[in-house]
């Protein structure tokens, strides 16, 4: 759910270094750059970027700019293909029968295991072919005065990879704002050390 | 086990201990609360706590949740050693009310609600404005929480956090000598 809905969960970031000053204008081209690409016509098992924080479906911001305020907004769209296993055990059975039949007739016994992980790679391509992918979206907000960058999730590997796209995106380098690192950033610098050595608290 | 990266040890202590003594804090001042500019609000940990003990595959953690309850057992598993490991946060101000789950270990913060914004549109509004009105609600609870995290930091690191784990202790023993 994101940040517009009546519950949301999220994660905080801080962005840490210098952000050069012409980075601003560049945003919303480097946004594009890194812009979403549809899947629904490929075989792709997934497919990840950058869309407009109004419409989903909008990948060039033809919507509404990402500034709002003394915010920037964006979402990370997520779609992934995926294929029960039930029905992948079924198809790759299917068409391991059909290539017994094939090579029976060619007066063999058995299917190789480089064949067989061929069929099933195949199987997999063909299955993925005729899914629809699912759509997941990720709202991201940057306040550009502080610097602080909300991402609507708390899942793990969503955070990675929105790190890693948003490191990509603008060449810059987020700082998840765990308990450590933000009691550096209210202690500041100089009381690292004690951060460092911390000792848990025995209350009773 | 080893740390899944570096520093989530500090990161779990620090959080812990937080929580722990946010329950003791909010409840030794009835809940009030003030901003570093003066501004008065009241927190309450309420509904929904879970405290964790142990370590590896001897870690023993215990959930408690009521609506109108005061946790006994959350509390007894605090006498007992056990942190806070989560903990469901409510903040109000006049008549305004945030709540958040929020996680000890990376502070991720789980169904997070401001006070209500109007998202109908009339002709001539700024389409932006319900937006920038939710993010304006959503920094000043996080401001909120950020305040009493600050207050912590500041006594965690100072001379007078003995006295301070001190009356935790006398707090969760005669709370654990009433039940």
């Amino acid at each position: 759910m994101g940040f517009l809905s009546a519950s949301t969960s999220f994660t905080r970031y801080r962005i840490i270094g210098e952000i050069p000053e012409t980075l601003w204008a560049e945003i919303p081209d480097r946004l594009k750059k890194n812009a979403f690409q549809d899947i629904d016509h490929t075989s792709d098992e997934r497919s990840f970027g950058w869309v407009c924080f109004d419409e989903m479906l909008d990948s060039q911001w033809h919507t509404a700019p990402p500034e709002k305020g003394e915010f920037m907004a964006f979402v990370l769209r997520l779609d992934t293909r995926r294929i029960s296993a039930a029905v992948m055990k079924k198809h790759y059975t299917l068409a391991l029968n059909d290539e017994l039949q094939r090579v029976e007739k060619e007066g063999k016994k058995f299917v190789s295991r480089d064949r067989k992980r061929e069929i099933k790679d195949q199987t997999k391509l063909r299955l993925m072919s005729r899914s629809l992918p699912i759509p997941a979206v990720f709202d991201v907000i940057w306040n550009v005065r502080s610097n602080v960058v909300y991402l609507a999730s708390t899942q793990a590997k969503l955070l990675s990879l929105f790190e890693d796209q948003f490191t990509l995106t603008f060449d810059l380098h987020l700082e998840l704002q765990t308990p450590y690192y933000q009691a550096l950033q209210l202690l500041g610098e100089n009381r690292q050390h004690q951060l460092d050595d911390v000792e848990a608290t025995l209350f009773v | 086990m080893e740390d899944a990266y570096l520093g989530q040890a500090n990161d779990i202590i620090l959080g812990q201990d937080f929580l722990t003594w946010l329950w003791y804090k909010s409840e030794a001042l009835g809940g009030t609360f003030a901003t570093p500019d003066g501004e008065a609000f009241a927190l309450y940990m309420e509904q929904r706590i879970s405290v964790q003990g142990g370590e590896g595959d001897a870690k023993e953690t215990t959930s408690v949740s009521g609506l109108m309850s005061e946790l006994k057992e959350a509390k007894a598993g605090l006498a007992l050693g056990k942190k806070v490991c989560k903990a469901q946060i409510k903040i109000e101000v006049d008549s305004d009310a945030w709540q958040t789950t929020l996680k000890a270990e990376d502070f991720s913060q789980t169904s997070f609600k401001t006070p209500k914004v109007e998202f109908k549109q009339e002709e001539g509004d700024d389409p932006d404005a319900s937006f920038l009105e939710k993010m304006y609600l959503l920094e000043r609870g996080l401001g909120f929480l950020d305040a009493v995290y600050f207050e912590f930091l500041k006594l965690r690191f100072s001379e007078t956090w003995d006295e301070e784990r001190k009356k935790v202790g006398r707090w969760l023993n005669k709370d654990s000598q009433s039940n």
